[in-house]
């Protein structure tokens, strides 16, 4: 009987045991990918980064009409509300251009100051700014692929920020991409001091839309609203750069919401920043004199 | 006799459809839609699509190119390498097994096994990457990944088919 040869998917026995042969021999080869992920080498972060590079072209395509829907929808759902929007950006803006001449003032300032004081110059030049392309990472990792890579000048390890402060920084560089492990990612770990007080801490990621404050002193006070800046410890991060704002203080963790627009980013900012390494347990420029 | 990859080859361009429409999908889990933490929520179209095909085009999906589509996208999620494969693999496996039982049935008992089929994918993978990273993982963010992807089962299949009736 014909039925007897075929297997249980309705296919010819010879072929589904075929099958299963094949079967067999690419979970082997992916187990041992796994394998190796989890106790080797891994797969080279190069591969991955080039990987993204390969497929970059068609973000690019795909990405623009989208954004441009995006855009009009927005645009379409603030329509009525543009009255409003727009006496408040003019209060706003004239808010900023005195902003703007009381930091240029100090900015001034703080540059005869440092020449005096022959103190370092600590501003860091952009490497890139580059459009987000592309997120990753499943489930799994909260991270973001970013238009611009090894040939813009950018290095593995460098901090990314949008307007508002610190996104992440980058994990893989490829030629014309990189993929950049955002703040809220379960691996990612930030020195970081609350601005009022100056107490040190570690901000975690939770692959959640918040993140944590751990390692805080117990002597140390916060409250709600407080801004985290990076503290620049572990030379991983430059030093102030705002991170996040403390959102809810329960009985066991404090919880910070991250300043940059994680949930919308655009353009973000490459910084051509090296980390430092800590050498003999000192931070960068730190003095053993100073105690 | 031919075999499963031939199969593919032997029905020309129109063969490659059932893989390229995956890979597809595959570029398109990567597109920033609506947030750069859109990741969470963006359905699994790749475990979809090859759900789609091989419980419709068995042939055309052979383990080969659930490895290659799997592959791919691990690659480009960054996430470990083989994560996907197993799950796609497991999925042809699933389907090529079950396909029995619930081919011809309406569209409901398709999406119902869909979902039965996801979630167990979905702990297996939970399974897979607490072992690679040697951490339990938050069940949450997973378990919200699963309710999107078997929700937009039906859509992406309503488009599928339609994609499918056109090419075929």
């Amino acid at each position: 009987m014909q039925t007897s040869r075929l297997s249980s998917s309705g296919m010819p026995g010879r072929r589904a045991n075929r099958g299963r042969e094949r079967l067999w021999l690419y979970l082997v080869i992916s187990v041992s990918f796994l394998t190796l992920e989890a106790f080797g080498p891994g797969v080279p972060t190069q591969i991955r980064a080039y990987a993204n590079d390969v497929v970059a072209p068609v973000l690019y395509l795909l990405e623009r009409p989208l954004r441009a829907v995006q855009g009009g929808l927005e645009r379409l759902a603030g329509a009525s509300d543009i009255y409003a929007e727009n006496i408040e950006i003019r209060g706003e803006n004239e808010r900023l251009k005195q902003w703007r001449e009381a930091a240029l003032q100090l900015g001034r300032e703080n540059e005869r100051l440092r020449q005096i004081l022959k103190v370092p110059k600590r501003e860091v030049p952009p490497a890139a700014t580059a459009r987000v392309i592309g997120v990753g990472g499943g489930t799994f990792e909260r991270s973001v692929l970013v238009g611009a890579g090894s040939n813009d000048g950018v290095t593995r390890g460098f901090p990314v920020v949008d307007v508002n402060g610190l996104i992440g920084r980058v994990l893989h560089v490829g030629r014309w991409t990189s993929r950049v492990l955002l703040v809220t990612d379960l691996n990612s770990r930030v020195p970081v001091r609350v601005e009022r007080t100056g107490a040190l801490a570690i901000a975690e990621g939770q692959n959640e839309g918040f993140l944590r404050l751990k390692f805080l002193p117990r002597a140390a006070k916060v409250q709600v609203g407080d801004r985290i800046l990076t503290s620049g410890h572990g030379g991983v991060f430059p030093p102030d750069i705002p991170v996040a704002r403390v959102s809810e203080i329960a009985s066991d963790f404090i919880y910070l919401e991250p300043l940059g627009i994680l949930a919308k980013l655009d353009y973000v900012r490459i910084m051509a920043y090296e980390a430092v390494p800590e050498v003999g347990g000192l931070l960068p420029g730190e003095d053993p004199a100073d105690g | 006799m031919a075999d499963r990859g031939s199969v593919m080859v032997s029905s020309g361009a129109v063969g490659l459809v059932p893989l390229a429409v995956t890979l597809v999908l595959a570029i398109l889990m990567l597109l920033p839609i609506g947030s750069g933490v859109a990741n969470v929520t963006m359905p699994h179209l790749v475990m979809i699509s090859c759900f789609y095909w091989l419980s419709s085009r068995p042939l055309l999906m052979p383990y080969g190119a659930c490895a290659i589509a799997g592959f791919a996208l691990d690659l480009w999620l960054d996430v470990p390498l083989g994560l996907n494969m197993v799950l796609l693999l497991l999925a042809r496996l699933f389907v090529l097994t079950q396909l029995k039982h619930f081919k011809g049935r309406n569209r409901l008992v398709y999406w119902a096994v869909f979902s039965t089929m996801s979630l167990g994918l979905y702990i297996i993978s939970w399974v897979i990457i607490s072992i690679v990273d040697g951490m339990l993982w938050p069940a949450k963010p997973l378990a919200l990944q699963w309710l999107v992807t078997a929700f937009s089962y039906a859509p992406v299949a309503f488009v599928l088919g339609r994609l499918r009736r056109w090419v075929f």
